[in-house]
């Protein structure tokens, strides 16, 4: 009877003052009441029950009166009764003392005539969870379990499991399980056979490692014999229990296929049952059974079809989610299954916007040669939905199905009329998928880049738009009129410019432009590597500096490496593995489908922390959060000091080796001349272009550079981190599973600081020092798992996910990074074992 | 399931405004929590460990389906001052984490619900607990959702065949979708054990059917028809899908045409396919853009409001004999637009008592084991689901 108020401390309740003396006023009330045989009596009882209840319920602590309710539990009403019970249940813990008190009428009731009152009190005893008061708990169990009310004896089962939750000791000397055994195998009431099921599976699951015997029980439960005892009896049960049954049903192995038709044949009508729960455990067990079978698993498919179908059109929206994702795992293995009802995915406008995500995944995913006109056309409709995600989700989904298809003609039509509705939001997701559609499919360059053209660069903001109107526009810059004088007026922006991503694709598209067009174009990539130079971004800085030299190494060089003739992309790789996708429908009906994730990545025991830890993490980096904010930019200038000191000794100590004479003013100048050895006139002088508008300093370290003519290895870029890096679990789940591992290392640590990871908070806190974030952390020593996450500075900036073992025992660690942008992994590992060899003891 | 505990009370996600947001099942650090909401209350239920989802959800839809009952409604006052019974409900229906059950039928036999009757007996009679003393026979006997020895003074029945009409219709006026989802509810008040068959004139339109638990399988399979020992009072017999309609009952034209910065908005509805009954409770919404600045909307019947949300709510009721219902007016969009780029919804809603649009009709009821007289009676209605003109 666990209430369902947390118990806030006294402080942190407004009405206090007024609640401590009402509560002085009701225990006096109470007091005057208890034994009063008086006719109403019970009445005004109840009166005052309510009214402590209610505060209970609100918050306020009315522990206090604690012995008055105790007093006044004597009573033959059934309501007062119950209200004592849940109020003495919720202090209990709180106050094991006081619990003694109760033992005894509860004991009582125990033996009451009514069953109902007898169930009620056996269910409040083994609820009050008071280690100490175990003793008193056996004994009416023992009784309750042979009661011969089933409504009792439905109590006691799941009474046996409270008792294993506060001492399993107890429970497991005690001869509860045989009893529990024997009920289910053998008592006539569906109920009490469930509930007996239920405790049996959970102590069994728990107690399986540690003793053979148990084992070997719960394997037993997975015999001919229960399974089909149970599933006989299957309609007795409520729907409920059906569904445990179910579940045990679909981890049944058959012996030989007779034995999958009569489960079969025995279950069909479940399909139909009105509980969505039922008949997605049904499915299951269908799915599961027929798993060898492929012609007869074909078969399910087809029969599993309109109840799923149905499911999803008239359950609540949440039942509908539930069963759309299912769905989408299904549909991934079998895309033919549906193809032909695609109008159930069509997208309501009063639906939730997470059903809508759903159905446009579906959608994608069951789009082929026959139904891709009717989607794609209705998918359009959604383009100019007033919900702006929907929208992006919509054009998205239109780009998906013309990657697929062969017959992209109409598609791609569609998707150009999108870039004349005139919304940035539209214009900037329908760039990008023209990109990828003319990596897939050049041919259509001439009828896209034609309209293309046409969009004002100023109409798209967002960076990824941007970037890929950036991209087609070096790419396809012999069949843009105008397109080197519109990198130009992007290059004039430069320096307003938010995105490196944007910049980056910025210097690439002059480099590309330059190569097709060169006088037209030198303008443009002289201002884009000046400014790229000058840029503070250490990738678009490097970017800029590697086209510097690689345009002085050999023009014709540069251009293989930076122009090449493509082939066309014919698979992009598919965002999630199949492996992880398979794994996901071995756990079909569990909550790792609706997260398109394999359960153990936030089920398994290893990764379940404390309740505390959460909290505790949330208050550190509330509490520190000041703190935090200023160490990490304070080393970000000091290692970006030490790094440009490092690398500037360097280069003086070689460069005093080689030549003296490079390293003075004139260095630039004799590469100008190598280069126009090579080249033609017109590129030659880009550089004597360039080279006036750049910053003294950089010019200076750039006059270096080249006057070495010897290769020097950049210098790693800076990495630096948001130190209020925000993810929620889901969205890592997400990212986890997208993204592939772009880096894995094995290293060891520091065995002072393994020391100190005897409490994996420890780390939480050390880490939360260097702007990564832990979101999950598990495992006992000498084996500990963690999961953190890190972003780079910025509101939008990519993100960093970690995997980490370590052992504390051998002071090995071994990381395996995910980065939303693999070139930025290499730095951020760096950074991170830095982070980890730098844990000390204290 | 460890420990699953659950609130009805919206508490922990205090988002406050747009549930429709926020993901039925959530992953914390720790635990995974499902949430659905119903008429302003979140109803969370959290788990530790890995267990079917739809168990979750389904519970919790069950536990404000039986909270709506007892309550006769579902609002923050109404679980406030019926705490008790709240908590008892709740108690019954989960034990650590394991449902129990859920049948109303079943739970109303253990907690009286409060009405104003059992408030007026117990103060006559000063008897003053809502609770039976007698424990459910139910749970022994073999239809566990009736109680064995039921007596009844009034000796009727009663189906209703309960239809809505999902349909999304596009800007040209064809046909984009269109299904019946119905729902057989039966009100039985019948002494004793009573066996009733019931069966259609044309069950084939039927697409996929689910069944209460106490339709037996084997008669539907074989001849397509319902036998089924009921429940007392009202359930919900069974629940069926028809695809693929042709016929819809009302069309609504929306026009929009937006030249500098004005966009003339004019809608027409009138009767497309003559259901044979009237139409009633006519309505149509549909929500403005965001990027219009002002709205000045009015109609040649019926009333219309705007609300603060910026929806348009035109009430139409019945369809006038002499005139076709015609809503016009003019959106004033933000500055520096032009013309209209997003184009709204339409929402259409009616009723329809004596039809059932699928065209699925009852073809006879008949009841084994009653030999007195009684009373049956049927009834269909149609309603507007999710139906849909875009413009």
């Amino acid at each position: 009877m666990a209430p369902p108020v947390p118990n806030l401390p006294k402080t942190s309740s407004p009405s206090q003052p007024s609640g401590k003396s009402e509560v002085a006023d009701l225990k006096l009330q109470l007091r005057q009441l208890a034994g009063s045989i008086a006719p109403g009596s019970d009445d005004s009882r109840r009166e005052i029950f309510k009214k402590v209840i209610s505060f209970m319920t609100v918050g306020i602590d009315v522990s206090a009166a604690f012995s008055e309710m105790v007093m006044c539990s004597a009573t033959s009403d059934v309501v007062l009764k119950k209200m004592c019970y849940l109020y003495v249940c919720n202090y209990a813990r709180s106050n094991p003392d006081l619990a003694l008190l109760t033992i005894n009428f509860l004991q009582k009731d125990c033996r009451d005539d009514d069953p109902m009152i007898r169930g009620l009190a056996l269910r409040s005893l083994c609820s009050l969870r008071v280690a100490n008061l175990v003793e008193y708990l056996v004994s009416p169990l023992t009784t309750g379990l042979k009661d011969s009310s089933p409504y009792v004896r439905m109590v006691a089962a799941i009474g046996v499991l409270k008792l294993y939750h506060i001492s399993p000791s107890t429970c497991l000397d005690s001869d509860f399980l045989a009893m529990l055994k024997a009920l289910m195998l053998n008592d006539p009431d569906a109920q009490v056979v469930a509930n007996c099921l239920s405790s049996l599976q959970e102590i069994w699951s728990l107690e399986a490692g540690n003793l053979e015997a148990v084992s070997r029980e719960r394997e037993a439960l997975l015999s001919k014999q229960v399974v089909y005892y149970l599933l006989n009896r299957i309609k007795e049960f409520n729907e409920w229990a059906q569904c445990l049954i179910l579940e045990l049903a679909s981890k049944y192995i058959p012996s030989d296929s007779n034995e999958i038709f009569d489960i079969m044949n025995l279950l069909e009508d479940r399909l139909q049952h009105a509980n969505s729960a039922v008949v997605l455990a049904t499915i299951k067990v269908f799915l599961y059974l027929t798993m060898s079978m492929t012609d007869v698993h074909q078969q399910v498919y087809e029969r599993i079809k309109a109840p799923l179908l149905t499911l999803v059109s008239s359950g609540s929206p949440e039942q509908s989610y539930a069963v759309l994702s299912h769905l989408h795992l299904l549909v991934m293995r079998a895309p033919i299954l549906f193809s032909s009802d695609y109008k159930h995915f069509y997208c309501q406008y009063s639906e939730p916007v997470y059903v809508q995500k759903l159905k446009l995944e579906m959608l994608t995913a069951i789009a082929n040669e026959s139904n891709t006109y009717e989607i794609v056309t209705e998918l359009c409709e959604y383009v100019a939905n007033v919900d702006i995600s929907i929208s992006r989700e919509s054009i998205r989904a239109v780009g998906k199905i013309a990657l697929q298809q062969y017959d992209v003609n109409a598609i791609v039509d569609r998707l150009l009329q999108f870039l004349e509705m005139e919304k940035d939001y539209v214009t900037a997701e329908t760039l990008v998928l023209v990109k990828d559609l003319l990596r897939k499919y050049p041919q259509w360059s001439h009828d896209c880049i034609a309209v293309v053209g046409n969009i004002s660069s100023k109409n798209v903001q967002e960076p990824k738009g941007k970037a890929a109107l950036i991209w087609m526009l070096g790419e396809y810059s012999n069949d843009m009129l105008d397109a080197p004088y519109i990198l130009e007026s992007l290059l004039e922006n430069w320096n307003e410019e938010q995105a490196p991503e944007v910049r980056l694709h910025l210097l690439t598209a002059a480099m590309k432009c330059f190569f097709k067009r060169p006088p037209e174009a030198q303008k443009a990539l002289g201002v884009a590597l000046a400014a790229g130079l000058a840029d503070s971004h250490q990738d678009v800085h490097d970017r800029a500096l590697f086209y510097y030299r690689l345009l002085q190494h050999d023009v014709s060089v540069a251009e293989r490496v930076v122009n090449p003739p493509k082939q066309a992309v014919s698979v992009f790789t598919d965002a999630q593995s199949s492996e992880i996708k398979d794994h996901v429908f071995d756990e079909f009906n569990t909550l790792s489908v609706l997260y398109q994730k394999p359960a153990y990545m936030f089920t398994d025991k290893e990764h379940r922390g404390p309740f505390e830890l959460a909290e505790e993490l949330g208050s550190l980096s509330l509490g520190t959060g000041s703190v935090e904010h200023v160490i990490p930019a304070q080393s970000y200038e000091a290692s970006d000091n030490d790094l440009l000191l490092g690398t500037s000794e360097k280069e003086e100590s070689r460069g005093l080796g080689n030549n003296d004479s490079a390293y003075s003013a004139p260095g630039y100048d004799t590469s100008l001349i190598s280069l126009e050895d090579k080249q033609v006139q017109p590129e030659s002088n880009f550089l004597s272009l360039a080279v006036p508008t750049m910053p003294s300093h950089t010019s200076s370290v750039l006059d270096d550079l080249l006057g070495l003519g010897t290769p020097i290895i950049p210098p790693p870029p800076t990495l630096k981190l948001n130190p209020k890096a925000v993810l929620d679990p889901s969205n890592f789940q997400r990212k986890w599973g997208q993204l592939t591992t772009s880096l894995t290392e094995e290293f060891s640590i520091n065995p002072q600081g393994a020391v100190a990871l005897k409490v994996p908070q420890a780390l939480h806190r050390h880490m939360q020092g260097h702007s990564i974030q832990c979101i999950a952390s598990g495992g006992q020593p000498p084996s500990l798992k963690f999961f953190f996450f890190a972003q780079k500075e910025g509101e939008t900036s990519p993100f960093f996910l970690v995997e980490c073992l370590i052992n504390t025992s051998s002071a090995k660690a071994q990381i395996n990074i995910k980065a939303e942008d693999p070139t930025l992994s290499e730095p951020f590992s760096t950074l991170f074992r830095s982070a980890l060899l730098a844990l000390s003891p204290s | 399931m460890c420990s699953r505990h659950q609130n009805n009370r919206d508490y922990v996600i205090s988002q406050g405004g747009d549930s429709t947001k926020i993901l039925p099942v959530i992953a914390s650090p720790t635990h995974y929590i499902f949430q659905i909401f119903r008429e302003g209350i979140t109803f969370l239920a959290c788990t530790q460990v890995e267990m079917p989802p739809l168990m979750g959800i389904e519970f919790l839809c069950r536990v404000a389906d039986v909270l709506t009952g007892y309550l006769g409604g579902l609002n923050e006052d109404l679980i406030k001052d019926n705490f008790i019974i709240v908590y008892e409900l709740l108690d019954e229906m989960m034990d650590n984490g394991f449902p129990l059950t859920t049948v109303p039928n079943i739970l109303r036999e253990m907690i009286a619900p409060p009405n104003i009757v059992s408030k007026v007996l117990s103060v006559v009679t000063g008897k003053s607990s809502n609770v039976s003393n007698i424990l459910p026979d139910a749970t022994a006997s073999p239809v566990p959702w009736r109680k064995s020895d039921l007596k009844s003074s009034s000796n009727e029945v009663y189906v209703d065949l309960i239809e809505e009409l999902d349909a999304i219709l596009s800007r040209e006026g064809v046909l984009v979708k269109c299904e019946v989802y119905g729902e057989v509810h039966v009100n039985s008040h019948l002494p004793g054990l009573p066996d009733l068959t019931l069966s259609f004139a044309n069950p084939s339109i039927l697409n996929d059917v689910r069944f209460h638990p106490c339709v037996r399988f084997r008669p539907w399979e074989g001849e397509q028809i319902l036998s089924f020992v009921p429940p007392d009072g009202e359930f919900k017999l069974a629940s069926y899908r028809v695809k693929k309609l042709k016929n819809i009952p009302i069309y609504v034209k929306p026009q929009l045409s937006s030249s500098s910065g004005h966009c003339r908005v004019s809608v027409l509805v009138g009767i497309r396919n003559d259901p044979g009954k009237v139409i009633e409770n006519i309505t149509v919404q549909f929500q403005l853009p965001s990027c219009v600045e002002s709205v000045d909307v009015s109609s040649n019947h019926g009333t219309v409001n705007v609300l603060a949300d910026k929806t348009c709510f035109w009430s139409i009721g019945r369809i006038p004999k002499d005139k076709s219902p015609n809503l016009s007016g003019n959106l004033i969009l933000e500055p520096g637009l032009d013309r209209l780029h997003v184009f709204p919804v339409f929402r259409v809603g009616f009723k329809i008592v004596g039809v059932a649009l699928s065209g699925l009709q009852i073809n006879k009821l008949e009841i084994k084991n009653l030999p007195a007289r009684l009373y049956k009676g049927f009834r269909a209605t149609t309603k507007a689901g999710e139906y849909e003109v875009r413009s």
